[in-house]
């Protein structure tokens, strides 16, 4: 399902499994909590990909469905005493819901590009205010689960092991997804419209039911990641989920990684976190200036990488495919 | 003249050497000065990096002068050795960067500046049995999850509020009861708004009524709206609780709009106790009372402190002041239990009884892991100074309330 284009990718995805196996056995607990960070925006990253890099659809509040998919989890189980494992599952149609509810009100009237953009932005904002007003979202105050660790409380962090595989599993699952995704009928849809959604509407694609789709099942990834940052953190509020902080970290990492790739979103969110890990560490009497070397590696990126560090790779002993499988 | 030496010369040497290192390093061992690790995560980074770099600084002064006096004494004049770490503004990554500090092999440590970094960092710290001493982190929450690791030093909403109100009641009964109404503007996180829930329940009894109640983010750069809400609600007072750069804008824009008020009554206002606000808007931050946290001014560590910080080219800032004394506080506790032992720094601060930090409270007592001696104390911008008003055992002002009529 994962379909590789060059020896120069085969090598960077052996290099990230690598790591992520390394992890295990790393004596060191640092590179463990900073991997289950990155994987767990690493799902929010693959999130944003289903609509801006499969389809064109460039978001920049995908904290909308990102918090959407938080609250909704933490208000079942805090103001309404819900099980954590149905919590989990609503949060997660909640971020579809919401999902395809900012998609169908937007693509009714019409909107793309930048104009979508600012939309899913302000959509993003609006619901931060609200968390931060309404009593049911704890207003200001935000939510915060009681300490119960357990499977029955879905409170696994006790056992860092546990939490690590847990999370690889998911991050693998929803790449199977968006591989799955990517090569079916709807993907063939999905590309159509990024390319030439006249053209693809000429060839009887119902182009707006597409783009509402590949919304609601970006949100569904997006809630899950909201879901799971609940349940490993137990507090929440609007500013950490649905703040702006967010909506970058889900477009970054595929951008960097490789937009509109299956492999990207991880690629790019895992290097990215490396890159400050190693910076911070490096230059650990100097704070800040591993975002300031951050900054400074996204921008070469960005210039010289139009294609992500998957397309990168994909020009390295490309296995002769004429454009081939770009993975 | 050249100096030639062979080889037998060579081994001669070496060997004389070697022999030399050899009876020297004994001693250089017995001279070793054992050092113990505490740790600091503050956010140097991000929306509240000017707080989590006060408070690396007051954390770095405390460490200087307990070294400076002996270092921990039970364990045989132990340098204290900081480990500072960036919480980043963000939940996940105070949580990550105790993994950092846990590796680092420090004994406890303090942080983080706000309740929601300190939430996090303590949750992932009880898993290392690593005791986390709060400096600041107001939610009550903190203390309410039944955390062993957890010592808040510092007082929490609930008491800070009700000596705000207390003080307010004692400030409006001595000037014959001018005030009437209130607005109050805080910033709409766990911090600013649980203030408000308890100063809009608690004003009414007080005979003061609550005419306007406005909340903002942080960041927010625009207070004209704010301003003109306050305004048109004919408020006497104003109560704030948001942070530096919000409170300095809200007071400019209260300036520009003329929004004419019997005073500024913040608490915890983010610029209220702040110098650099004073020094740099001195005439808007006139007679405005603050409830926050600060030092005793009359200590002689207080004073030492203030040296210190001015000889740096710092402000003095509440940040400084509890950063410092929460070192303090671990400091005695290692001085107490006479280990760096994780397990050995929570029941010797579970027991702690310190009474000479630099904050105004009587002998440490923690219950849950709240210290019930912290309290908060009122102060008063008067010329480039910042007074204490209150409580009376500490002033070193007597309050002006209502403050004088602009113009």
């Amino acid at each position: 399902m994962m379909r590789l284009a060059s020896y120069g990718q085969v090598a960077l995805v052996v290099a990230v499994l690598a790591y992520l196996g390394a992890v295990y056995v790393m004596p060191s607990q640092v590179w463990m909590g900073f991997t289950i960070n990155a994987l767990a925006m690493t799902i929010v990253a693959l999130s944003w990909n289903v609509t801006g890099g499969f389809g064109g659809m460039s978001s920049f509040g995908h904290a909308a469905m990102y918090g959407t998919g938080a609250y909704a989890s933490a208000v079942l189980q805090v103001q309404f005493g819900v099980n954590a494992w149905l919590a989990f599952g609503a949060g997660i149609m909640a971020g579809a819901l919401m999902g395809g509810f900012i998609g169908a009100l937007s693509f009714r009237y019409g909107l793309k590009g930048s104009y979508f953009a600012l939309v899913t932005l302000a959509f993003a904002e609006v619901l931060r205010i609200c968390a931060a007003s309404f009593n049911i979202t704890g207003g200001g105050r935000g939510l915060q689960l009681a300490i119960e660790p357990g499977v029955a409380a879905l409170q696994f962090n006790k056992d860092r092991v546990l939490t690590y595989t847990l999370l690889l599993a998911i991050v693998a699952l929803v790449m199977a997804l968006t591989a799955w995704l990517k090569y079916s009928r709807f993907g063939a849809y999905l590309v159509a419209v990024r390319e030439n959604e006249d053209a693809a509407r000429a060839l009887g694609i119902d182009t707006y039911r597409v783009k509402v789709t590949a919304m609601a099942i970006s949100g569904a990834f997006g809630g899950l990641a909201g879901a799971i940052y609940l349940q490993l953190w137990l507090f929440i509020d609007s500013a950490v989920v649905y703040g702006v902080a967010i909506s970058v970290v889900a477009l970054i990492g595929p951008i960097i990684g490789g937009a509109g790739t299956v492999w990207g979103p991880l690629v790019g969110t895992l290097g990215l976190h490396l890159l400050g890990e190693g910076a911070k560490t490096a230059l650990h009497n100097a704070p800040g200036l591993n975002f300031v070397l951050y900054a400074v590696v996204l921008i070469v990126a960005l210039r010289f990488l139009p294609q992500g560090i998957m397309g990168l790779a994909a020009r390295i002993g490309a296995f002769g495919r004429k454009g081939g499988d770009d993975a | 003249m050249t100096h030639y030496i062979n080889r037998r010369g060579l081994l001669k040497a070496s060997g004389a050497m070697a022999l030399l290192s050899g009876l020297a390093s004994p001693s250089i061992l017995r001279a070793q000065t054992p050092v113990v690790k505490i740790g600091v995560l503050e956010p140097l980074t991000g929306n509240l990096a000017y707080n989590g770099t006060q408070c690396a600084a007051g954390a770095k002064f405390a460490a200087e002068a307990i070294n400076a006096a002996g270092g921990i004494k039970s364990m045989g004049g132990a340098q204290i050795e900081l480990v500072i770490v960036d919480a980043e503004s963000r939940p996940e990554v105070a949580a990550a960067a105790v993994d950092t500090l846990a590796e680092a092999g420090v004994c406890a440590f303090t942080g983080a500046s706000a309740s929601a970094l300190g939430l996090a960092s303590s949750q992932a710290a009880a898993k290392y049995d690593l005791a986390q001493v709060f400096s600041v982190g107001t939610a009550e929450a903190i203390v309410e999850r039944g955390l062993h690791n957890v010592f808040r030093y510092t007082p929490g909403v609930n008491k800070i509020t009700a000596v705000a109100m207390d003080n307010l009641k004692l400030l409006n009964d001595g000037a014959g009861n001018p005030v009437k109404t209130a607005a109050i503007i805080h910033e709409d996180g766990p911090f600013g708004t649980s203030m408000a829930d308890l100063i809009e329940k608690t004003l009414p009894d007080q005979g003061i009524t609550v005419v306007e109640r406005i909340a903002h983010p942080t960041p927010h750069r625009d207070f004209n709206n704010i301003a003109l809400r306050v305004k048109a609600s004919k408020a006497d007072i104003i109560i704030p609780s948001n942070y530096i750069n919000e409170y300095t804008l809200m007071t400019r824009a209260l300036q520009q709009q003329r929004v004419e008020l019997m005073a500024i009554y913040s608490v915890l206002g983010g610029a209220a106790s702040n110098i650099k606000f004073v020094r740099e808007n001195n005439d808007l931050a006139q007679y405005v009372i603050d409830c926050n946290h600060w030092y005793d001014p009359k200590k002689e560590a207080s004073q030492a402190l203030a040296a210190s910080v001015a000889a740096a080219g710092l402000d003095m800032t509440y940040d400084v002041m509890v950063a410092y004394a929460t070192i303090q506080v671990v400091a005695d506790a290692l001085e107490r239990g006479a280990s760096d032992d994780r397990l050995k720094m929570i029941e010797a601060l579970a027991a702690s009884d310190y009474a000479d930090s630099i904050m105004p409270y009587g002998p440490t007592k923690f219950v849950n892991g709240d210290n019930v001696s912290a309290a908060p104390v009122n102060l008063q911008v008067r010329g480039d100074k910042i007074e204490v008003i209150f409580p009376a055992e500490y002033a070193t002002a007597e309050p002006v309330f209502p403050r004088p009529a602009a113009g």
